[in-house]
């Protein structure tokens, strides 16, 4: 019937145009309906990824251009932190203070946002904060956050699909005494597993797409195509992340079982909610429970996205497969993740516990301001206009909102436009308190930082903006649509307080000290005016290249300079009204 | 039909589908001498590599390298490796480690150090490694070739087009170029602004 065992179909591309016959694209047809039929009718899986595990108050990234193994043929150009895509998982506790140390190993600039994360504006790894190649940026705080699954990810404006198509990204695990002291499944990679999804697409060549491009037509969990993983016969907790550029996930088991939500983005729910399907959009996390106890070992059963069947705006209905806003994946049901029951681990978690947390949440009549935003552009007849909002686009000089520090405040999100969206703001947890749509859903209740915004509705949540105020470092809202964030899609807010950041303004004075000189592995700054002090310490090299970033540094410490090449370094120091001064240090 | 029209989209999408002229170009070696491309009297041609030393993928093709350049100089296609990274942002790219590279890999090539990026910008080098063949007819540099060196990085025994040898063939032989444009693979060259 076949003549030759079928080659790879990239091999048939690159063959010759003159010597094509009819004779032979009938054969090359042949072949391409054999591979894809023989693709398709044995489902082959690949092992599930958990991403390694960093825990302590030190936290060190090395953001990396790297390769990966993903399809056959050709390796997949890809980035990664400390790994060949995607990056370790932070384990931190509620009350420590992280520090970070962040080495951009990359070809270009990029930026690392804590998604979720409570902190100074200065430290949150927006568009501001640009890392040059070559430079450690070391951002720390105090975490403020409840036990929950944040993640931390590029936001370079105008580069973020790119960025994080390629891979660069990674999990943070928050951890608190109340939910340590819950019977939860909390054996990381055994019973608590965290779930990245995403999609790509490649060209030719094996490499990721992304310009003019919302979906992938492949799915990567964790990134792995087909993943399966072993579970055990018991309780487990899934904790997921939709890291798309766009699609939503109708998240559902393949045999119609009830799962139990039991957190959002920022925190438990007070109590589980049983549910058999929840949308979850880009930037969004959820954490569920799903009883395996009732399976026998060797049982299979998948988590799919049912994605089909929705009206225009749900991201990922398109009908289209092909083309700017098509894929493969497109309307219809996938598989994110194939499950085998395998035997229960020594002390499985067997109950739903019946109640998680005691939140206070905010709610509309404790809001004294009131705040909207209109989503506007992206109309198909307005290709210079894309999606914005009230009319504008992201423009690193303009302020789009003020915030008092310590206020409480309510804002309304409407979307009458044209598709739907995932609204972000960064610096707060807020409570969801009412949709245009109908009651906000039991599965969205707790404290959230990322809310799904159907076409033709509005989304009104309340938040208090407190610890933080910056004269000078904006916060970001957002759409997380990679597309729509790249191309304007955001806006800024600072929040106006007494100090900066939680500490005293700072005054560079006009004079300060370095010791020693030369120095070897620490360099101090001594101020010989009092109340001197420094917003912003940048360092780099006698060429000019970048090598340190240090917002708001705790100099009592020194700064560590002992992996730094020999040479002449320039020290600058910045205060929060601008004022910079400058001095020339050795290192030996 | 399909056929022809993935061809389209891959020569469409890799920016290269004219006929294109590249200059003479002069550049210091690792050993300290400058090279033109003027010096090669008889050179049909040249393989032209755009390369770094941090790239991950670019340090898969060492070997390779010295093999394309151990086959083909002999037919008077010298190989020539230029580093065109922008070194102000990358201080490690400096010839005193170029020419460490070049010792430790055995290079029996060039190893040319463009620190200005304009014979990068010149060929319109995208990527670490990219690689061109350019040919000389009527006096002129005509790129023939440009992409990647083969179609797997990670395992040479798993290449099944190797597009620089077979542009070379097929140049040799005074043929046309079959594959003419790909994919170059690897980091983006950072281009000082």
């Amino acid at each position: 019937m076949i003549e030759s065992p079928p080659k790879e179909i990239p091999s048939i591309i690159v063959q010759s145009k003159n010597k094509l016959t009819t004779p032979m694209l009938k054969r090359i047809f042949t072949l391409f309906l054999f591979a894809a039929l023989t693709k398709f009718s044995t489902a082959q899986f690949n092992t599930l990824w958990i991403p390694d595990t960093l825990s302590g108050t030190t936290f060190n990234l090395n953001l990396i251009d790297t390769f990966k193994q993903i399809r056959s043929g050709n390796q997949t150009v890809t980035a990664g932190v400390n790994s060949d895509f995607w990056g370790p998982t932070l384990f931190f506790n509620k009350g420590d203070t992280v520090h970070m140390n962040v080495h951009n190993y990359l070809n270009d600039s990029t930026t690392l946002h804590w998604h979720g994360m409570h902190l100074p504006a200065v430290m949150d790894g927006g568009p501001h904060q640009v890392i040059p190649p070559g430079t450690i940026w070391q951002p720390y705080w105090k975490v403020a956050n409840n036990a929950a699954t944040y993640w931390y990810h590029p936001h370079l404006h105008e580069m973020t699909q790119e960025q994080m198509t390629k891979g660069l990204g990674g999990f943070i695990i928050v951890r608190d005494p109340q939910e340590a002291a819950l019977a939860l499944p909390r054996t990381y990679g055994v019973d608590d597993i965290p779930l990245m999804l995403t999609s790509r697409s490649y060209n030719g060549s094996n490499a990721f797409l992304y310009t003019n491009t919302s979906y992938g037509d492949y799915m990567l969990t964790n990134g792995i195509p087909s993943a399966q993983v072993n579970l055990p016969k018991q309780m487990v907790r899934l904790r997921i992340l939709n890291a798309e550029m766009e699609r939503a996930y109708n998240l559902g088991f393949s045999d119609g079982r009830t799962f139990y939500v039991i957190g959002n983005d920022g925190g438990l729910l007070n109590a589980p909610v049983a549910e058999t399907r929840v949308i979850l959009a880009v930037g969004e996390r959820i954490e569920i429970l799903v009883d395996l106890g009732t399976n026998n070992i060797g049982d299979t059963v998948n988590l799919n996205a049912y994605n089909g069947g929705f009206a225009l705006g749900f991201p990922g209905g398109e009908p289209a497969q092909g083309g700017q806003f098509g894929s493969l994946l497109n309307n219809k049901t996938f598989t994110l993740l194939h499950i085998n029951v395998t035997a229960a681990t020594a002390n499985a978690i067997t109950a739903l516990p019946v109640a998680l947390a005691n939140n206070t949440y905010w709610t509309a009549s404790d809001a004294t301001v009131n705040k909207t935003v209109t989503v506007t552009g992206g109309l198909p007849n307005q290709p210079g206009n894309p999606f914005g909002f009230e009319n504008t686009h992201f423009d690193f000089n303009v302020i789009n909102k003020t915030v008092n520090l310590n206020d409480i405040e309510k804002w309304t999100i409407t979307n009458s436009n044209v598709f739907g969206h995932a609204f972000h703001i960064h610096d707060v947890e807020f409570k969801l308190v009412s949709r245009s749509t109908g009651a906000v859903g039991a599965y969205e209740s707790g404290w959230k930082d990322v809310l799904y915004l159907p076409l033709g509705s509005s989304a009104t949540f309340v938040a208090k903006f407190d610890d933080y105020s910056d004269s000078i470092h904006p916060f970001m809202y957002h759409c997380h649509f990679g597309p729509h964030e790249d191309g304007g899609m955001m806006g800024q807010f600072v929040v106006k307080g007494d100090n900066t950041s939680g500490i005293a303004e700072a005054n560079v004075g006009t004079d300060f000290n370095l010791y020693p000189n030369p120095a070897h592995n620490k360099l101090f700054i001594q101020f010989p005016e009092e109340n001197a002090g420094v917003y912003y310490v940048r360092m780099s090299d006698i060429a000019g290249r970048s090598v340190y970033m240090l917002p708001q540094p705790q100099l009592n410490n020194g700064i560590d300079i002992a992996n730094l090449p020999s040479g002449i370094y320039l020290v600058a120091l910045t205060d929060s009204k601008f004022n910079t001064i400058t001095k020339k240090f050795i290192k030996d | 039909m399909t056929v022809v029209l993935l061809l389209f989209l891959l020569c469409t999408s890799a920016a290269e589908t004219e006929k294109r002229i590249v200059k003479d170009f002069s550049l210091q070696n690792v050993d300290g001498k400058i090279i033109s491309t003027k010096d090669y009297k008889d050179a049909k041609g040249f393989v032209v590599i755009f390369t770094c030393i941090h790239c991950p993928f670019a340090k898969l093709y060492h070997e390779r390298l010295n093999q394309l350049h151990a086959k083909y100089s002999k037919l008077h296609i010298p190989l020539l490796l230029i580093n065109s990274s922008d070194t102000i942002m990358f201080a490690n790219e400096s010839l005193a480690n170029m020419a460490k590279v070049a010792k430790e890999m055995k290079y029996s090539f060039p190893y040319l150090f463009d620190p200005s990026q304009t014979v990068a910008k010149d060929f319109k080098a995208e990527k670490t490694p990219h690689a061109f063949v350019i040919w000389k007819e009527n006096k002129q540099w005509i790129i023939k070739y440009s992409g990647a060196i083969d179609d797997n990085g990670a395992h040479p025994e798993l290449v099944k087009s190797t597009y620089i040898a077979n542009a070379l063939d097929e140049l040799l032989a005074g043929k046309p170029v079959t594959v003419s444009c790909g994919y170059s693979i690897g980091c983006a060259i950072h281009y000082r602004k």
